[in-house]
């Protein structure tokens, strides 16, 4: 292969990119936010003694958890305005749909870590007199948040990669504007490879990270 | 002359998990100082008593009163069990496994309780929780967390961790049986000062040395009801019912 790489594109390109990385990175951090917190509340809802609370929610994951994430992106640009009358702009949209499918995700590491919550632990809570609540909040949630953490960090991750995608409904972050700068200047190859870089490294450390709370996690508990 | 009202009053606690009868009708009074120790065979419900004093299981039926007044009631018909929440906080439990919260420092898994559901405010809780770990010895450990401690001075921060709300009655449900034996004597040292101060109690343990020392009062729970309740020199050492004799032969000869 005879190809000459021409990376200073990339350097003129790349104020364009790092402002589509900061919609990227508001995108990702603001809808892990939002999924850290709905995803534990949709867990609750999801152990429920009561049915009726139980079964939408249920469904709810497992609609999000079973069809492309593409699909559902697409689905909220153009089904919620017109269902439900809800005009966002762009970015708050994209936030919404990531947000709410990654605590579909989350609601379920969240699930399997309440579950996991010494009986005992609960119990010694009713014995200090803590309201169900106070139980929720200072027994059950920080047992749950500890033990869900390495894998809320990874779905953290995951959507931060799969963030590219609300490039397909026009929205600037950084696969969208890395589009444009391949097409603009013809150079494709540079682009997306420092598109694909940038990405990197970023999710990289991050990983790092979760494996790293997953090891102390381990060695706390032996 | 004012008349000595009973502690506790247990009238009629039936209680089973599904099919199978764990209490079947437990009558019990507790008086005010009694250290009263359960002995009694594996699955005769000594542990299920303990829980139903705090308040952690449901009754089929029958009812308790808490310092003359109604505590817990378990109405058979529509199968529920009404518990007075506000008389709970009589009540302190310790747990056969360390309860505390792993992700707080020793003086905050004391204060928590205080602060959150006693709404004492924050200096007095923390004055009184040094002073209780200072009690015990373990005022250097007040920033370290749990998983920095041994078994016997984790329990004895549980214990501590009840004390902070002054209880009018302690459970104790085998606090030792997961320590490692070398432990065991600081947490029974713990327990038998507090017998000292005449803090009412209720213990389940199947040390038979230790009850002997600490109780006031032993009661044999086997088949769900109370077969012997006495003094500790009567019930261990000299039960007038065979099955409490039977009992007391195996676990000591297994002793000696």
């Amino acid at each position: 292969m005879e190809y000459e790489f021409q990376f200073h594109y990339i350097l003129q390109a790349w104020p364009v990119l790092m402002e589509g990385l900061k919609v990227t990175v508001q995108l990702t951090v603001i809808a892990n936010i939002i999924a850290l917190t709905l995803g534990f509340v949709i867990a609750l809802l999801v152990l429920s003694k009561y049915w009726l609370l139980r079964a939408p929610f249920a469904l709810m994951i497992e609609l999000f958890r079973c069809t492309p994430v593409l699909v559902q992106i697409l689905w909220f640009f153009y089904c919620v305005p017109i269902l439900f009358g809800i005009y966002l702009a762009p970015l708050p949209m994209g936030i919404l749909a990531l947000g709410i499918n990654l605590a579909c995700f989350n609601a379920e590491a969240y699930r399997a870590a309440i579950q996991a919550v010494p009986r005992e632990q609960l119990d010694a809570g009713v014995a200090l007199g803590f309201s169900p609540l106070q139980r929720v909040r200072y027994v059950v949630f920080p047992h749950a948040f500890r033990a869900a953490l390495p894998v809320l960090i990874t779905n953290g991750i995951t959507l931060f990669q799969q963030s590219a995608l609300v490039a397909i409904v026009a929205l600037s972050d950084l696969m969208y504007m890395g589009r444009q700068v391949a097409t603009q200047s013809y150079r494709p190859i540079e682009t997306y490879t420092a598109v694909a870089l940038i990405y990197f490294a970023i999710s990289f450390p991050v990983s790092r990270v979760a494996a790293w709370v997953e090891q102390r996690l381990d060695a706390a508990r032996a | 002359m004012t008349e000595i009202q009973p502690l506790v009053e247990m009238r009629g606690v039936h209680k089973n998990y599904g099919t199978l009868q764990v209490l079947s009708g437990i009558d019990l009074e507790m008086w005010p100082g009694d250290r009263l120790v359960v002995i009694g065979p594996s699955g005769g419900g000594k542990s299920t008593l303990l829980r139903i004093m705090m308040g952690l299981e449901d009754i089929r039926r029958g009812e308790i009163d808490l310092l003359g007044k109604r505590y817990i009631t378990g109405h058979e018909q529509s199968g529920k069990t009404r518990i007075d929440s506000t008389l709970r906080k009589q009540v302190g439990m310790v747990f056969q496994h360390y309860t505390l919260f792993p992700h707080l420092t020793i003086i905050s898994n004391l204060t928590l309780a205080a602060i959150k559901t006693r709404g004492m405010p924050k200096p007095a809780a923390l004055d009184k929780g040094m002073q209780l770990l200072k009690r015990l010895g373990l005022e250097s450990k007040a920033q370290s967390y749990p998983s920095q401690l041994s078994g016997g001075q984790k329990q004895r921060v549980a214990i501590a961790r009840a004390l902070m709300l002054d209880p009018r009655l302690m459970l104790f449900d085998e606090v030792t049986s997961a320590l490692d034996p070398e432990l065991v004597a600081e947490v029974e040292a713990v327990m038998l000062e507090l017998a000292e101060q005449q803090m009412p109690m209720m213990l389940v343990t199947h040390d038979m040395w230790f009850a002997k020392n600490i109780a006031s009062r032993v009661i044999f729970c086997a088949g769900g009801v109370v077969v012997e309740d006495g003094p500790p020199e009567q019930v261990l050492g000299d039960p007038v019912n065979p099955r409490t004799r039977e009992f007391i032969e195996r676990v000591f000869h297994i002793k000696t």
